[in-house]
């Protein structure tokens, strides 16, 4: 029988809720006027723009209409902080900003001060921690000494600039700064590239500081339609980006290049994004539907192409896969400052005999490469390589330890061939299918149980809850393979998505270890970190009042429970590495980093 | 550090430990020197050692090593103490009430040490190729939302078919197995008995069914095995926690009979000489 549809609603479309109505707080949800638009149109780089480049399907007016907001700040407001994520560039209308670059102390940025807890606090802690659930000190509170400030365009700020600098009015004189012109454009790098502000961005003023906040797939826009958006990002990409970006490469860092060698390297060099930047909103989506996973990846090198380029992962992970039979076998993964396609090029320059790419690469969700072309690898690095290795061979750890994964993985058939099961198929090509398709492989701390070993006595648990006031931060419970379990534990990602968005700044990582770490105090509730997070891995909890004889907190005006937003913290406060991992009697559990590979291979197959 | 590896190291300390202390032990014997004090005191100061490890448990804060790390200790220095124990009494059972209670104490304490040991070891590795990974307090909720759904499906097919069957058979059979753990003893051996008749009672009454009914029962299928997983899982998880139920208090009720052993021997003998 023929099934009957009704429809209920048009399917979601891209701009069903333009940028300037995608705001949680009401009052700043107001659609750009006509008049707005046409004074932005009047102004660089759009007036420069040619709209007749852009598609249809794509108009500039739509894009400047729905990827954009105006957004007001007041002299002394933070914009964007130091080593937070951000999805958005800004452009200034009118006033000034500031950039400062160090000399901020991370409590003025809503960050904890990083100081860990005295030996004595640890241990007495364990004697005086709280009987009810989630009880905090409500006097630490910034609330409690006084009311949420709201400027004129109805933004909350919790941790407000104005405050720090009253509180201390010589901040600029300590802090290294440089003014940001009206109409330069900033924070395009960190929204486009996925990484992390290198800079604290203030309103500088005089009066009211009006910006445009661009959202990063609007921008993106705008430089595939507009050549000189596009030359002036890559310009800026290659002054203040790439170098960094090849920095990280333990290769590029070995082969010692001149300066006329980095020049050419700098000005040959592509850079090219895969995948999705909002990868973890679809990512859930993606695992629902059925079919294979690494198919819906996009490819980055496909196995039996030309090798096009060197390729070196700046930002995000990539799937390494090789075919085997019908469909495709994971090998390993790479992450930032590993590369692509060495092997082959470097085979090629010496041999008549040209090798094709040996395996595909695959955004992991997302994946931000810089291409050396094969002409620039064949003049610049492969001269330098040759140089610092006379022979060719230069040792696999160049190349990141993930790709040595490349050697040593051996194909399905080999292990069966072999007959050493044990001893492979706990790191073996299983083993990376479910931590590439569950995107564990973002994870620098994950939970890893052996269920072979672990006696489910929860001693990890209660040393984890001894450590937080009597809150354990996880919960011994998770996707498994095999005999292994990641647990619900916060991974303390190298790409930490649930650092975007959030209001305060209360979600970053501390100063020691770069543990993502949550400040209770600066934390509003709202949630935008739980719900970024891919792997449920942080809760919201209702919080306690201990000077109330630990009775539910409440907002005093809205009458609703006061809400943090709560998750592991590696017991960064404490002496001693992550309770849980101490606790364990057996062996059974670890905090793994995924970009170790062989430290994982060592660890499965004990 | 491969186990393997760890193993070797903690016996190779164990034997050099032996090989210095066996030397003196004879020497002093020779020498006609009094070492069942000296073998008493080393004894009661490794038991003390053992069971401050549950002490540590407790104790988060200080890093004081891991835990595995002392639960090794642990085992290798229980090990140890068992041949010293031998060594001190001389292999005989004492004589003496207090002594024998004290034979027995420690006894049962190595042998549950050494019984939860082969627990540790074999158990959790059936726990994780047998059903899906549950928290031991969870199960019985998970147990009730079976038995919610298996009444659900009697009272569908009670409804929706004319035939009693499934719901006799739930009567008969399913009523009492869901109504909480069943076949404790039976899991601990890894017996399927129980659940295995079930299956076998339904598939038995298959032919007597109608299409919905053969569709319920095989849902009541899923539900059995699924009962039957937990109750695994209940049993296994269960006697874990257990044995330690009885290896700790007994570790402080052998530390009071330790310390009056000491006081009764230092009053009646006068010490060492």
């Amino acid at each position: 029988m023929e099934e009957v549809s009704t429809p209920v609603r048009d399917r979601p479309k891209r701009w069903d809720l333009p940028f300037s109505m995608d705001f949680g707080n009401e009052a700043e949800q107001r659609e750009m006027s006509l008049t707005q638009l046409n004074d932005l149109f009047s102004r660089k780089p759009f007036s420069e723009m040619d709209s007749s480049r852009f598609p249809a399907s794509l108009p500039l007016e739509s894009i400047v209409a729905n990827d954009t907001r105006i957004r007001l700040y007041r002299e002394g407001d933070t914009i964007v902080r130091q080593g937070d994520y951000g999805n958005s560039a800004f452009l200034i209308l009118e006033g000034d900003c500031r950039a400062i670059i160090e000399g901020l102390d991370p409590s003025m940025l809503g960050r904890q001060s990083g100081q860990s807890k005295s030996l004595l606090k640890s241990v007495t802690g364990l004697f005086t921690n709280a009987l009810a659930p989630e009880v905090r000190d409500s006097r630490l509170y910034p609330q409690h000494h006084e009311a949420p400030v709201f400027d004129p365009s109805g933004t909350v700020f919790v941790q407000d600039v104005p405050n720090i600098l009253e509180l201390s009015p010589n901040v600029y004189s300590e802090a290294k700064h440089n003014v940001i012109p009206e109409g330069s454009l900033f924070g395009e790098l960190a929204a486009l590239g996925r990484v992390q502000r290198s800079v604290t961005v203030v309103a500088a003023g005089p009066g009211t500081t009006t910006l445009l906040e661009i959202r990063w797939q609007g921008l993106r826009d705008l430089m595939k339609f507009d050549s000189a958006l596009r030359d002036h990002i890559n310009q800026l990409f290659r002054q203040n980006g790439l170098q960094g970006a090849f920095q990280t490469s333990p290769l590029i860092q070995a082969i010692n290049l001149d300066e006329e060698q980095w020049d050419q390297l700098l000005a040959e060099a592509e850079f090219e994004t895969f995948g999705s930047y909002d990868w973890h909103g679809t990512y859930q989506e993606l695992r629902q539907r059925d079919g294979d996973l690494l198919t819906q990846e996009p490819v980055v090198q496909e196995e039996g192409h030309y090798p096009n380029g060197l390729l070196i992962v700046r930002a995000g992970f990539a799937r390494m896969s090789r075919r085997h039979g019908a469909g495709e076998y994971t090998l390993g993964y790479l992450g930032k400052g590993d590369v692509h396609g060495i092997k082959e090029l470097m085979h090629n320059v010496s041999s008549d005999d040209q090798s094709p790419i040996q395996t595909t690469l695959r955004a992991a969700g997302y994946t931000d490469v810089v291409r050396v072309p094969t002409r620039t690898f064949e003049q610049v690095i492969y001269p330098a390589i040759m140089k610092t290795w006379p022979d060719g061979n230069f040792p696999e750890k160049f190349l990141g330890e993930r790709m040595e994964r490349q050697k040593t993985a051996a194909s399905p058939r080999r292990l069966s061939r072999r007959g050493d099961h044990r001893k492979e198929e706990f790191s073996g090509a299983p083993m990376m299918e479910f931590l590439a398709e569950n995107r564990y492989i973002n994870g620098t701390a994950t939970m890893l149980i052996d269920l072979d070993r672990c006696t489910r006595c929860d001693d990890c648990v209660q040393a984890c809850a001894s450590g937080h006031n009597n809150n354990p931060r996880f919960i011994r419970h998770g996707e498994t393979h095999d005999h292994y379990m990641i647990a619900n534990a916060c991974m303390h990602c190298a790409d930490p998505v649930c650092m975007i968005g959030c209001p305060t700044g209360a979600i970053h990582r501390s100063e020691g270890g770069g543990e993502v770490v949550i400040n209770d105090v600066t934390c509003i509730g709202c949630g935008t970190c739980a719900n970024s997070c891919p792997y449920e891995n942080i809760r919201l909890v209702n919080v306690r009042d201990k000077s109330q004889d630990d009775a539910l907190m409440v907002d005093a005006n809205k009458g609703k429970a006061v809400v943090k937003a709560t998750k592991c913290d590696l017991c960064v406060e404490h002496h001693g590495g992550p309770a849980c991992v101490r606790a364990c009697p057996h062996d059974a559990l670890t905090r793994a980093d995924m970009s170790d590979l062989l430290g994982l291979s060592e660890w499965l197959n004990r | 550090m491969k186990f393997r590896m760890r193993r070797l190291l903690f016996l190779a300390a164990l034997l050099l430990a032996f090989l210095i202390l066996t030397p003196y032990a004879i020497g002093y014997q020779i020498a006609f020197s009094d070492v069942v004090f000296t073998s008493g005191w080393l004894l009661f100061a490794i038991v003390l050692f053992l069971s401050s490890y549950n002490v540590r448990k407790k104790l988060t804060y200080p890093p004081l090593l891991k835990s595995s790390t002392w639960l090794q200790i642990h085992i290798y220095l229980g090990a140890a103490s068992l041949v010293l124990f031998l060594f001190h009494t001389g292999g005989k059972i004492p004589a003496g009430n207090l002594d024998i209670a004290l034979y027995t104490l420690f006894s049962l304490m190595v042998a549950s040490g050494f019984f939860g040991l082969y627990l540790t070891r074999t158990i959790p590795a059936t726990l994780s190729s047998r059903g899906n990974e549950v928290i031991f307090e969870r199960i019985p909720m998970f147990r009730r939302q079976v038995k919610d759904r298996v009444e659900q499906i009697i009272l569908q097919s009670v409804e929706e078919s004319d035939s009693s069957i499934l719901a006799e058979y739930y009567e008969s059979y399913l009523m009492y197995f869901l109504s909480g753990p069943r076949n404790i003893l039976g899991h601990l051996v890894r017996s399927e008995r129980t659940s295995s008749r079930l299956r076998h009672e339904l598939r038995g009454a298959d032919r007597y069914l109608d299409a919905r009914d053969k569709e319920l029962a095989s849902e009541l299928l899923d539900l059995i095995k699924l009962k039957d997983d937990l109750d695994f899982h209940y049993a296994r998880q269960g006697l874990l926690k257990l044995w330690l139920f009885f290896h700790i208090p007994m570790t402080l009720v052998l530390l009071m009979f330790l310390v009056a052993h000491i006081v009764l021997i230092y009053a009646f003998t006068g010490g060492a000489s």
